[in-house]
Parts: structure tokens; sequence; C-alpha cells
């Protein structure tokens, strides 16, 4: 059945993506909705809610609001808020209800800002979409609007990291081991986009040399700043040895030459292939036996990213199947969507190796090896314990000495 | 590219008026879009024979999905006039006006401007703006202009003034404004006076007179414009006279913009 999920949960929703990717950039962020989102947000989806100040709102849109249309109210509400807190610019989220009653809540930002002098967007979301659209159509926005003065490139080599939020990396560190990557391969840190940088970083973010693309969210983000300042792009995440090599050496070269734009992990042929016999590896000799793949559940920079490192160092062949947003230059051949959950029971069938979110365990044959990735915007914090730091985590003990939790059910029929 | 939406009171003749303008453009060597935003989805039906295009609402409550292909719900007609109908729930049930929104998404997803590149774009909007939706076509991005068109009758002008009035509740955010009044007659007591007047108060020119005419009627018979059937008809020559005005004065607004 289409979009229907029966055994496993959901991922979180554009609106959540927008507030994710803006928590840190200090804007009034407004959810334009019924009371009730913003505590599935903060408890659900939001790590830092508890540590760290951000300007996140609801607006609490009434039955009558919505029944006359009132965007007045919103904008007062808005327009005295801002007034108040002196916020760097100002979000407005659409949500199911302005979805539905067709609020043109660009036209409002348009007004708020007219009335405060404040930048102000106004975000066509609408709670049904995926948190990986709310990533991107923030990202996008804030790069469109703020990252535009004339600047030349530093004169250090220097990189910005782009896609970066909690929803795909968590607080497990991932973040801070990716810049210590960087800095490695002798980068400056630019603006990361968006976890540890200020807006005024991000403002600078033409100086930079080359755009890390760390998630679909990143993409539009890192396309305008080409277009902008012609800087290249290169999407990949540091996993495993052997990746995070090559992606280094891509970006290297990106950086010096402005070489093309392009997802590190393409340019991985498939374990298997012709011309290549690493090392003898009796544990890796069994495991590669198998005919079956390990299949990498996720967001495709991360699983694509993790997949091509498997197949690397590992030389298991591996699948990635990706339920939310992303665009054919973000996989691999072979690699496929799966946005419903009937495409994922499908694509299991006589899976023996699987690497996803703990949630996903419900829909895999009982006979498979399960290997938890937790993803924390599909099951929130309920894996927090177990939720690594994988660019840290050597590859062969993950999947050669990973102990496995107890396994539940898996799906009917 | 001109962007117009026409506005007005239910069965006043808007799909008629609209219908015969794309003609008229198409016939002036035009490429026209015509986008019918009535759940009624006959605006563009006297541009294809009689035989009405599958409206989008119809082609999503059939197969529960988003069409990928523009031509699964875009249909060409007289002159070349791309036909495109919105449609709406089934009656009594679901947002109309939601379903205006969505289907302009759908468009633009599609890419409908760029891959069509368009001179002229009509959009076929009902009666008095009811909900949000039915002011989506004037939006930012969608119709510059608005044509309002009325009768002398009563009802119609108290439709064309709520136009009217929700286009100045929008004033504040860049969206379309009235360009002014095609008066498309009932044969009312006094219909022009009338219409004057209310224009005259709201400083609006009326920008063409349509008789009643019989040969509206008997063409709408045979699923065709006046424009199609009978290009040389006087109502003929008025929707074409109307077009060129329309032409003309776009124009003149861009070379006052360069
Ligand atoms: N000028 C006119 N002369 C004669 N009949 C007309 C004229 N304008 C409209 N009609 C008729 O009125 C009916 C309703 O017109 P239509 O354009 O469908 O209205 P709307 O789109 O505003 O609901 C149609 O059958 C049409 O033939
Ligand atoms: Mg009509």
């Amino acid at each position: 059945m289409r979009q229907v999920t029966g055994l496993t949960s959901t991922y979180s929703s554009d609106e959540f993506g927008i507030c994710s990717a803006l928590f840190e950039l200090g804007g009034l962020v407004v959810m334009h909705d019924a009371s009730g989102c913003n505590s599935t947000y903060t408890t659900h989806d939001e790590p830092r809610w508890y540590d760290m100040d951000s300007m996140v709102y609801i607006s609490a849109v009434s039955e009558i609001e919505a029944i006359m249309g009132d965007d007045d109210k919103l904008i007062r509400d808005v327009v005295s808020a801002a007034r108040e807190l002196k916020p760097r610019f100002t979000a407005l989220i659409g949500a199911p209800i302005p979805y539905m009653i067709g609020t043109d809540l660009p036209a409002v930002a348009g007004i708020v800002e007219e009335e405060t002098g404040i930048p102000s967007i106004g975000f066509p979301a609408n709670g049904m979409g995926l948190y990986t659209k709310g990533i991107s159509m923030a990202l996008a926005a804030v790069t469109e609007r703020f990252a535009q003065g004339e600047t030349g490139r530093s004169r250090e080599p220097s990189m910005n990291v782009i896609g970066l939020t909690p929803l795909d990396f968590s607080l497990n560190g991932t973040a801070e081991s990716i810049w210590r990557w960087a800095e490695a391969l002798g980068f400056r840190r630019g603006a990361c986009m968006a976890m540890g940088s200020s807006l005024d970083e991000i403002s600078r973010a033409g100086e930079a040399h080359v755009n890390l693309v760390v998630s679909y969210g990143g993409l539009e983000a890192a396309r305008i700043l080409e277009r902008r300042y012609g800087t290249p792009w290169i999407a990949g995440v540091p996993f495993g040895k052997a990746f995070a090599e090559r992606l280094g050496q891509l970006v290297l070269e990106a950086a010096g030459t402005g070489g093309r734009e392009m997802a590190a992990y393409r340019s991985v042929p498939r374990a298997g292939a012709a011309g290549r016999d690493p090392a003898p590896n009796p544990a890796r000799d069994a495991a590669r036996g198998k005919e079956s793949p390990l299949l990498v559940v996720g967001e495709s920079v991360y699983s694509a990213s993790f997949a091509a490192a498997v197949e690397l160092e590992l030389n298991i062949p591996t699948r990635v199947l990706c339920p939310v947003d992303t665009e054919d230059v973000l996989l691999r051949e072979g690699d496929r969507r799966t946005p419903e959950e009937d495409d994922l029971i499908e694509a299991f069938r006589g899976a023996e190796r699987v690497a996803a979110d703990p949630l996903f365990r419900q829909l895999v044959p009982e006979t498979a090896e399960f290997f938890d990735l937790p993803h924390e915007a599909f099951s929130g914090r309920i894996y927090d314990r177990v939720n690594r730091n994988m660019v840290d985590v050597p590859l062969d003990g993950f999947i050669f000495g990973g102990t496995k939790a107890p396994r539940g059910k898996g799906p009917r029929g | 590219m001109l962007k117009l939406a026409i506005y007005g009171k239910g069965g006043i003749g808007k799909s008629t008026t609209t219908g015969n303008l794309a003609a008229a453009f198409a016939v002036l060597g035009k490429r026209v879009i015509q986008i019918g935003c009535d759940p009624k989805a006959d605006s563009t039906i006297n541009l294809l024979g009689g035989t009405p295009a599958v409206s989008v609402m119809d082609y999503m409550r059939e197969h529960d999905e988003e069409p990928e292909r523009l031509d699964e719900i875009a249909k060409e007609g007289f002159g070349g006039v791309l036909c495109i109908e919105t449609g709406g729930p089934t009656p009594g049930l679901g947002c109309a006006g939601r379903g205006i929104i969505t289907t302009f998404s759908l468009l633009e997803d599609l890419e409908l401007f760029e891959t069509r590149d368009p001179d002229v774009v009509l959009y076929d909007v009902l009666g008095d703006v009811v909900c949000g939706g039915f002011a989506a076509p004037i939006r930012e991005g969608y119709a510059e202009d608005i044509l309002i068109v009325t009768s002398g009758e009563k009802m119609a002008l108290y439709a064309a003034n709520n136009i009217c009035q929700a286009v100045k509740n929008f004033e504040d955010r860049g969206y379309a404004s009235v360009k002014g009044i095609i008066l498309n007659r009932r044969n009312v007591e006094n219909e022009r006076e009338k219409v004057e007047a209310f224009a005259a108060e709201r400083g609006l020119p009326i920008l063409a007179d349509i008789p009643r005419s019989d040969d509206i009627i008997r063409f709408e018979d045979e699923g065709k414009t006046v424009i199609e059937g009978g290009p040389d008809l006087p109502v003929s020559r008025i929707y074409l006279n109307l077009a060129r005005r329309l032409l003309a004065d776009e124009e003149g607004q861009k070379g006052q913009d360069t």
C-alpha cells in the first residue's frame, strides 16, 4: 500500500527539518500550526533543545483563525515578537493547517520584513514532506539570502561543510570528526551549515575553496554557492580509512583546480570488480563468500558513503536503499530509492545483511544479520546509547565484531 | 509574458470570455495556455471541440498519484492553445481551493512554463473568492492582471465587488491588480450605466462590452468558440480587439520597464 507505514516509524517532517537547519542561526523561527507540533520537534527531533538557546516557536493557530484565514494575527504576533527579541531573521514555516487553507507564507514574510526591517523568509512546508526537503529548503534559503557579499577566497585553503544537522548526524561527535579529517588534509574550518557556525560565518561561505556536502539537504545550498562563487562541491562523509582517503583526494583536487562536482562514492567501483585484490583477511574472505550484498538503509550521502567505505575496505558488495528525498547524482548505480515501507519489505526479502536504523529490524528476515545504524530523523532519541560516531568506528570491527541486539519479530506474511 | 486571471460570478460568462480570448490570442499568432480553476472543469471545452481534458483532480482521484508527464493532464485545442483544468473534489466533499494550489505546484514541478514558453497565460477562476485557494492565481508568480467579468445584474456586481475587495486586502503582498471590467451583457435595464457606475467608483475601465449573442450559444453547441466558428462575426471582432488591446498594453508596459 502506498503512503502507509504499518510496521515501522516515519521520518521527521519538512517542518522539523527546517527548524533543525535553522536552530543555531539566531533567527526567530515560527511554525505556523496548532499548538503541539513544537513539543513533537523538541522531544523527538531536537537533541540540542535543552542545552542551547534557540527562538523556535509555534503560532498556535486556532480553529477560527483557520476558518477566517486570519493572517493578520500571525503577522502581528511575529512582528511584536521580532521587535522584542531582535532576531537576525524570521522564518515562517508552513504546516498542515496553513497548507490546507492555502496561507501564502512567503507573502506574509514579505509583510513582516516590510514592517520590521528584519530579513524574513516564508517556507512552503506542509508537515507531510520529509525532513530532507526541509533541510534543503532552509539551507538553500539561508545561502541565497545571506551568503551573497562580494568576497575572495581565503588565503589558506578552507572548506565548508554543508548539510550537517543532528537529524542525520546526531550529537555523537561525527561533526567534530569530519572537521578533524578536513584539518588533517590541510583545510581551515569554513562555515558549517548548520552546526557550530554563526550566521556571520555562513554569510562568508563564499570564501571557502571547496564545499563538502554531507547530506541531500546540503546539495541545493552548495549549488547556489557554485553559481555565485564558482565554489566546487564534493559529496561524501569520510567513513572508513580507504574511502576517507579517496574523498580527501577528490576534495583537494576540487579545491585546487575547481574540479568537477560529484558524489565521491560514485567513482568507487563495485566490490568484486576485477583488478582489486586486497590483502588476505579470513573473516572478510568468509563474508565475501556470501553472494547477498549488505543493504544499507538511510539518507543518501550518509548511506552511500558508508556503503562505499565497506566495499573499499572489506570488499563486501553493498546496495543502498534510500527512503528519503535525494537525487540520482547522490546515488550510485544500483542503489535504489525506497519511499514506501512496501518497497523496503520487498527489498529485504532474502536479505542476509542489513545495516539500518534498529526500528527497521521489524522488516528484515530473522535469518539476516542486522547492524544498527541509528538515525535520529527516524527513531529520535530511542537509540542514543548505541548511536555511534561512525567516522571513528573501524569498519571491520563494526561488520565482523559487532554484537547484535536481540531481534524482534520479522514482518508478517 | 501576458498573465491574466479572469474572475466573476458563477455562470456569468468567464469561461466563454476566456476561451474566446485564448482563441483570439492564438489567431493573432500567440502561444497560449488556458488553465481552468473551477471545479466545473469546463473552462476549455469550447477549445477542444466539446470534449474536455482530464482534470488534474480527476487524474489524481483515478491514479492516486501525481502525473509525471504534462500530456497526461494537458491537451492542445484550437490554435494550439494548451488546455488544463484543475477540476475539483466530489461535490460536497474535500477542498476545491486546495485543489487549485496543488495543481499549481504540480504544474511547476512539471515545468509547464519552462517547457512551453507561452506568450499568454489565462487563468479562468470561479466566482467569488471564497477561500484562500481561489486567490492562488493572483499570487506572486502567477497572474499579473485581473479581468472581472460582470453583467449589470445585482449578484454579478456583488461578486465583482468581492473580488475587488479581496484584491485590496492583498495590496501589501505584491499580488496581481485589477486591470478592468469586461461587461458581458445579460440585457438587464440600464446595463451599461450600472456597470459604468460600478467601474467608475473603483477607478476601473470597461475593457470590452460583449453583447448577448445567439452565435455564442450556437457555436457552443458545436463545441466551438465564436472565434473558431465565425471569426468575422461582430462578436468575434470584439474578442479580437480586446486581445489586441491587452497585447498592446503589455508591449507599452515592457517599453516603460526598459
Ligand atoms: N455573451 C453571451 N451571449 C450568449 N450567451 C452567453 C454569453 N456569455 C455566456 N453565455 C452563456 O452562458 C453560459 C454560462 O457561461 P460560462 O462562460 O460557462 O460561465 P462561467 O464560466 O462564468 O460559469 C454558457 O452556456 C454560455 O454559452
Ligand atoms: Mg466557467
